[in-house]
């Protein structure tokens, strides 16, 4: 049972992380993030974190893919889904992720027969206490990193208006928009 | 279930988004693979401190992603900020055409 559900969790992720990086549409890209996510959401689950689980969920699913789609609409044309969406060093790229992928198995053999301890047990309380106690000080700290980064985002994106671009000015994407399906 | 099946999940997932950001034009897309890598990160983590540390002696590495489920989302949420103002600017979403800085 744990082996079907972890194969089945495996290619999804897997299949969705594939399709992120390789389809040309942006818009089905991000929408392939968030299956990817919620795959991993699930391959927390079938390792007992009942609480990392909600969190990627909470976080990731609802959270960040949602962002991602926006912005995707946001900033998308419909003529880039003609374009190349790639650069012209993909071979190299396809190289040095299969060595990495490479180098990274022949670690992971070492870990071959490492089986689970004992079953899992739910680990709320205990992520909870440590929160409280020996993570007291990170915990607030990334409270202010979470403030920092809410003041960056809205310092960037507002809207000026007087910021307005003068006419003439040299816009370098101008030359992709004129592929024609 | 060895934890080298959950290892090897996590690098695939990792190496796949090392090639999406090494490869994509569109900076969106470059994003999306960085949230990729952050993820294999993160089911390291977890299943690390599921098979090599017994549950009496705590869940540190449970902790420590849910840590880093929060860095990621700050991470994303100025870096998606910044492509917006850029977009504005200059319209366009591929990092080959961001060379306002070049001499």
């Amino acid at each position: 049972m744990q082996e079907i559900a972890f194969y089945l969790l495996a290619t999804v992720t897997l299949g969705a992380a594939l399709c992120v990086v390789t389809l040309r549409n942006v818009l089905h890209s991000s929408l392939s993030l968030g299956l990817c996510l919620a795959g991993v959401a699930g391959i927390f689950a079938t390792l007992g974190a009942d609480f990392v689980f909600v969190s990627q969920i909470l976080v990731y699913v609802g959270g960040i893919a949602v962002l991602v789609l926006f912005v995707v609409l946001l900033a998308a044309r419909q003529s880039e889904n003609f374009l190349r969406q790639t650069n012209q060093q993909w071979i190299a790229g396809v190289f040095l992720a299969g060595a990495a992928l490479w180098g990274m198995a022949r670690y992971i053999a070492l870990y071959r027969t490492q089986t689970a301890p004992a079953s899992a047990q739910p680990t709320t309380r205990a992520i909870a206490k440590l929160l409280l106690t020996d993570l007291a000080v990170p915990f607030e700290l990334v409270s202010l990193v979470l403030l920092a980064a809410l003041a960056g985002a809205i310092l960037y994106s507002h809207h000026d208006k007087e910021e307005t671009e003068a006419p003439g000015t040299e816009r370098p994407g101008e030359h992709y928009s004129e592929v024609k399906p | 279930m060895t934890l080298a099946h959950y290892l090897f999940l996590s690098s695939a997932l990792f190496v796949i988004g090392l090639f999406g950001a090494l490869t994509r034009r569109n900076v969106i897309g470059i994003l999306m693979s960085i949230e990729l890598m952050f993820n294999a990160a993160n089911i390291n983590f977890v299943a690390f401190n599921r098979y090599l540390v017994p549950h009496a002696h705590g869940v540190l590495g449970q902790a420590f992603t849910i840590f880093n489920i929060t860095i990621a989302a700050a991470e994303i949420v100025v870096g998606l900020a910044l492509v917006l103002s850029i977009y504005r600017k200059i319209s366009t979403v591929y990092a080959e055409d961001y060379n306002l800085l070049r001499g």
